[in-house]
């Protein structure tokens, strides 16, 4: 059977017992609440808690996978809720362990928990902001099921014609669709936003929203990307290119983070939280020293970065091979039989070959 | 001895049995695989009535939208899971050793995203046109679609492709080792016709394409390129783009590297200046053994590939007719000859040209040779109309050092070993 179809199995069997489990108690709510830290990158449970990179979960227990409304779930997770999986102790245990298991093709870029104390005091504590948890009420009558989505009747895109232009095709933008879209900054500190932040500011910030993935030092957990350190390494065997050790220009991170991060989130973050969260990266950078080190659009273009000289145009051309091109070699290329230096096989990576966590190197951004 | 192998070495024949087997599940399996190699009384696929020769088949209509056959179920893009941390901001790879011709079929194209696919209706898609210009604009997609169109292939060719083999040959396969790339048809509107409609002023020389998705794609593209042949396509192949690879609308870029051709594009700039933003500093600079890193290196450099035999293609047969076979591709126009070696680059043929020769496209070529049976190194290297010819891996780490990642354009080589099996090496 497949992971996918045992995942659905064990749901629905779950489904038909919804009261069954009730191993909320084993867990230490406080410890949960440690636990929880991980989550809120993407998650938010409590007062007023808003969907974020997740959808926000409170009164979860109970609720069908991918039920709740207004948040857009991943197809796999609507499906998963369609086949009558509903979140209690043991499908939410069994999802938060290893969850592209339990829902092959769930959005949730997280990669589970590894220890059953965590996974227990983490259900605990979500179990304090679900009242079918608490209540023990009956949750039978939980949709198994999202309604379908209304499908909201779009007007078939219009096309227009202008006066002027060459075909008189399409339409002038308004000066605030320009606005909405237009967020693109350049080195020179062209569309900068008023604002800014401080490095203190930004620490709390980047712990909630970033640290999941990028580290609370920058260092990265996992594979995902190491935004701090790497000094000097840039002509090591191994170079470790960052914020500190590589990028030209700042206003890099201020555009990208403010396009693009949180992953899975983007555009969600004021103007002021990227200035703080900007500074932040040069404090663990260590470009700043002062917590108290304000960045704004006054003072953006006086923060250099250390590689910024070391950028060189394309000049591939001149190099032997190609500046020399001219009949390449034909016969008696070589002075003797040609040799085998390396073979892939001794450094065995390729997919379904085996170990494929081997000594593997490389890149591919 | 060789003629006992009609059926290719022991190892791969199982393999494809396997494979078979899988996609049959449980048919007629593997008849096929037998040897074809007369046999007394005949072979029964021929002295036997089959199953298709007696049963009807599906009706039209059973599959409205068609699909491969079964049988090449292992046809597909595959990735290389250590090297990203989820699969929402990574890559895959074409099946190139599958592959004859020059077309990329769609669902095949390589993927290559920073967000996820973004899922857009078109009905809701828009494409902004600001910055200097004398009337910024918008556009829907059925406005684009009255404006002049043109096709063209093109291959789209990632800058990191064979960035895992700048220390050494690491995967056994072409899909791994040059399957960042695919090359289709297009059919678009020139981009120059959308910016004279919106009219650059003379100090636009500068453009950044933007992404609809969740990571908005930028990259700063020179007016020159953008007004040359860059086109702003919505169908790959006569249909239109997969959501994978930008549905309803992507930027072509014609010989530079992929992540130029920015998907699901929904606004294009004009600046004066160039914008350094992310992709374009972070990544894509190409660092040398100095420290010293390269920026803006657009263009894909001339480069080939022998598609088969390669390790994930082996030679099925034993000594006689091979089919060489293999894809050439330069960013700087059309490729005008390949050479193959047989012995590892002390000996080269010059290869056929197969097919359309069309510029920034990839072309066929193929080596028909006589095998003897013995160990190959085999090599191909490409030449482009302006001279250029592929350097070699050494001749590249020498002029670059190791830590390059992007635009690994060395000669490849296999060694195809007596049993037919074929390994990714390196040589002296
Ligand atoms: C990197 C972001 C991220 C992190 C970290 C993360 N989640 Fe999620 N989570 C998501 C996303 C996105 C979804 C929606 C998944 C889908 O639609 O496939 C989700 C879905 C869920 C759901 C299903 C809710 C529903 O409405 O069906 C639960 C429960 C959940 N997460 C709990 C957790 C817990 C507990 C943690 C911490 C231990 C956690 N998540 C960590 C992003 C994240
Ligand atoms: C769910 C995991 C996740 C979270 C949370 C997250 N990021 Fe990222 N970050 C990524 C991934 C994945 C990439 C690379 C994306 C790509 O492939 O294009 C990235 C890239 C980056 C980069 C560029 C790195 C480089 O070397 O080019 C920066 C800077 C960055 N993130 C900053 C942030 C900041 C600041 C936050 C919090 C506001 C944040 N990220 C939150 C996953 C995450």
């Amino acid at each position: 059977m497949s992971k996918f179809l045992k995942a659905l199995a064990l749901g629905t069997t779950l489904a038909a017992f919804p009261l069954m489990a009730s191993g909320a108690a084993a867990g230490d709510i406080d410890a949960g609440q440690k636990v929880f830290k991980k989550c809120t990158a993407c998650h938010a449970v409590g007062d007023g808690a808003k969907n974020k990179v997740g959808p926000q979960l409170n009164d979860v227990f109970g609720r069908a996978a991918g039920g709740l409304d207004g948040y857009k779930y991943s197809k796999a997770m609507i499906k998963a809720g369609e086949d009558g999986i509903v979140w209690d102790d043991e499908s939410l245990s069994a999802y938060l362990k290893k969850p592209k298991e339990f829902i092959k093709g769930t959005k949730m870029a997280f990669a589970g928990l590894r220890k059953d104390a965590d996974l227990d005091n983490v259900i605990a504590y979500l179990a304090t902001y679900s009242s079918a948890a608490a209540t023990g009420e009956d949750t039978s009558s939980a949709p198994a099921a999202t309604a379908p989505e209304t499908v909201v009747a779009r007007a078939a895109a219009v096309t227009s014609l202008r006066d002027g232009g060459i075909y008189g095709i399409g339409r002038v933008a308004l000066p605030e669709e320009i606005a909405a879209w237009d967020i693109d900054i350049r080195p020179d500190g062209l569309g900068l936003p008023e604002g800014s932040g401080t490095v203190a500011d930004g620490e709390v910030l980047y712990t909630d929203n970033c640290a999941v993935c990028h580290g609370d030092f920058g260092e990265a957990v996992g594979r995902w990307p190491v935004l701090a350190g790497g000094h000097d390494t840039l002509t090591e065997d191994r170079p470790e290119k960052t914020i500190g050790s590589y990028w030209p220009y700042l206003s890099t991170v201020y555009d990208y983070v403010r396009r693009a991060m949180p992953f899975g989130n983007a555009r969600s973050l004021s103007d002021d939280d990227v200035y703080a969260i900007t500074a932040y990266l040069l404090y663990l950078n260590d470009l700043v020293d002062d917590e108290d080190f304000e960045l704004s659009k006054a003072n953006f273009l006086e923060v250099r970065l250390p590689n910024e000289d070391n950028f060189i145009p394309d000049d591939r051309l001149d190099e032997v091979h190609y500046a020399e091109k001219g009949e390449p070699c034909m016969t008696d290329c070589k002075p003797g039989p040609v040799e085998i230096t390396m073979r892939a096989r001794i450094l065995d990576v390729t997919p379904d070959s085996g170990d494929d966590d081997a000594a593997a190197v490389g890149a591919v951004d | 001895m060789t003629d006992t192998k009609g059926s290719g070495s022991p190892n791969l024949s199982r393999r494809s049995l396997l494979k078979a087997g899988l996609a049959t599940s449980g048919a007629v399996a593997a008849a096929g695989a037998l040897p074809a190699t007369a046999r007394a009384g005949g072979d029964p696929l021929i002295t036997e009535i089959q199953d298709w020769n007696r049963y009807l088949g599906a009706g039209v209509d059973e599959a409205p939208y068609g699909m491969p056959s079964e049988f090449e179920a292992h046809v597909v893009r595959r990735n290389v899971p250590w090297l990203t941390a989820d699969t929402v901001a990574s890559i895959n790879f074409t099946p190139l050793h599958e592959l004859d011709g020059i077309i990329t079929p769609n669902g095949i194209c390589f993927e290559r995203h920073h967000g996820g696919v973004a899922e857009i209706n078109p009905a809701d898609h828009r494409l902004m046109i600001n910055g200097l210009v004398d009337t910024p604009l918008v556009f829907t997609m059925k406005d684009l679609k009255r404006f002049p169109r043109e096709n063209h292939v093109y291959f789209l060719e990632c800058a990191a492709n064979g960035g895992m083999e700048w220390r050494g040959s690491q995967l056994n396969g072409c899909q791994f080792t040059h399957g960042m790339i695919h090359n289709v048809m297009y059919t678009g509107v020139k981009l120059k016709t959308l910016l004279d409609e919106a009219g650059v002023k003379t100090n636009g020389k500068w453009l950044l394409p933007e992404g609809a998705d969740a990571a908005h794609m930028t990259r700063s593209i020179p007016m020159e390129k953008a007004l040359d042949d860059c086109l702003v396509a919505f169908k790959m192949n006569g249909e239109a783009l997969r959501p994978e690879q930008g549905y309803p609308l992507r930027l072509v870029v014609p010989g530079w590297e992929g992540n130029m051709w920015v998907k699901w594009l929904r606004r294009l700039e004009v600046g004066d200046q160039p914008w350094h933003h992310r992709e374009e500093t972070s990544k894509y600079t190409d660092l040398l053994e100095t420290g010293k890193a390269r920026r803006f290196t657009w263009v894909m450099e001339p480069k080939s590939v022998i598609t088969s035999p390669s390790p994930q293609a082996p030679v099925g047969h034993g000594k006689g007719p091979m089919v060489i076979s293999g894809l050439a591709w330069s960013g700087n126009g059309r490729i005008t000859r390949v050479d193959v070696s047989l012995d590892g680059g002390r000996n080269w043929t010059t290869a056929r040209i197969d097919g359309p020769s069309l510029s920034k496209s990839l072309h066929r070529f193929y080596l028909d040779i006589d095998w003897d049976g013995s160990e190959l190194l085999l090599q191909s290297r490409a030449m482009d109309e302006h001279g250029f010819y592929q350097p070699t891996k050494d001749e590249l780490r020498a002029a670059r050092g190791e830590n390059s990642i992007y635009h690994n354009n060395g000669i490849q080589t296999w060694y195809v070993q007596k049993d037919g099996a074929v390994e990714n090496v390196e040589v002296s």
